[in-house]
């Protein structure tokens, strides 16, 4: 068991690594809230949870910097299950590099059919954290392997495309 | 990305969050829509298919992947399915990290299980306490039994045998042969 003195992750539990089948009910909230609130809906979902549950991760992003939120990844995917990750500190941003998405893979293996818009979650969740912590966030790939990259917003990344976000299939 | 590691912290959130965007019924419907139908629907199918054995594989399998220090006891008869549970994964995980965003993260249980056992043909008897303690007892819809005497299922393990499980009746929610969130009793 990490301590919280031990984790930059802000929320600690017993478990090392999470239970895979909650990724069953993550990608069955999209769906409810898509079906419910249409896209706009669930975008302010994901922003607010951005800004609201992850308030405590941004404000260490704010004052750790890009070192900090490479270490916070690296710890965060640790404790998702079979999650094949690589997080690589650049000069002027830190890329995430998802080689086998958790989610994904485990959605894949229970038979779910996972809602179109799964990837774009990380983009309007990260981005609104980022831009909590004074940084910018772009996406590119999905559908179980892609970068995320952080940068300070002084560092001008092109804005999103999200024709760079590829729909996840089941 | 929303993990699985912190899942309890951001799906109480997500509780609240519907709450102040759709009420109280969007809250009910996503239990049953969202978890009830769609994210458990292997419970679901387990529990209408094989009745107390389906309930014995989905919470033997779900409880020792959440819970793999055991703080649950699982008891169960032909007629009677029943669950103790000392040290809950899942609210223990909100107490230690200090999160609240809805009023009672408790009622989820029984808001996607209730309807589930509904449509499977069984009512549930439960407490709980708000601390990470709580039981339940399953029963067949036509059962008369109900809130089982202290220990007559659950043995040494029944946590209404802890010192700690509240002797006073308002500290705890309780539910008698129910299948709604709502029926709760105080």
């Amino acid at each position: 068991m990490k301590s919280p003195s031990a984790s930059v992750l802000p929320y600690v539990d017993t478990k090392p690594v999470g239970s895979a089948d909650f990724y069953f009910a993550v990608n069955a909230t999209f769906r409810f809230i898509l079906g419910r609130l249409g896209r706009e809906g669930w975008i302010r979902y994901l922003e607010e949870m951005g800004r609201g549950y992850f308030d405590p991760v941004n404000r260490q992003w704010s004052r750790d910097g890009l070192a900090g939120l490479a270490r916070y990844w690296r710890e965060f995917f640790q404790a998702e299950p079979n999650a094949v990750v690589n997080v690589v500190e650049l000069p002027d941003r830190v890329e995430v590099r998802v080689s086998e998405c958790p989610a994904i893979k485990h959605l894949r293996a229970g038979q779910r059919e996972i809602v179109r818009e799964y990837c774009q979650h990380c983009f309007y969740l990260g981005s609104a954290r980022a831009e909590a912590a004074g940084l910018t966030m772009r996406l590119a790939g999905g559908n179980g392997s892609c970068c995320h990259t952080f940068a300070p917003a002084a560092t001008g990344l092109a804005p999103q495309d999200l024709q760079q976000i590829r729909e996840a299939t089941s | 990305m929303i993990g699985c590691y912190d899942f309890c912290g951001h799906y109480e959130w997500t509780f609240g969050w519907m709450e102040r965007t759709g009420g109280h019924p969007l809250v009910r419907d996503y239990w049953n829509e969202a978890i009830n139908h769609d994210s458990q629907r292997h419970a679901r199918d387990l529990i209408r298919n094989e009745g107390i054995p389906g309930m014995l594989k989905y919470w033997g399998h779900t409880l020792l992947e959440e819970s793999p220090d055991l703080g649950f006891n699982i008891s169960h008869r032909d007629d009677v399915f029943r669950i103790d549970f000392h040290d809950c994964p899942s609210r223990g995980f909100l107490l230690k990290n200090g999160l609240k965003n809805y009023r009672d993260y408790c009622d989820h249980c029984m808001g996607w299980t209730g309807p589930m056992m509904a449509e499977a043909g069984y009512v549930i008897d439960h407490e709980h306490s708000h601390q990470g303690q709580c039981w339940w007892e399953v029963r067949a819809a036509s059962a008369t039994g109900g809130h089982s005497p202290v220990g007559s299922v659950a043995g040494d393990k029944d946590i209404r045998l802890r010192p700690e499980w509240p002797k006073d009746p308002a500290k705890l929610d309780r539910y008698n042969k129910a299948n709604d969130p709502d029926q709760k009793l105080k």
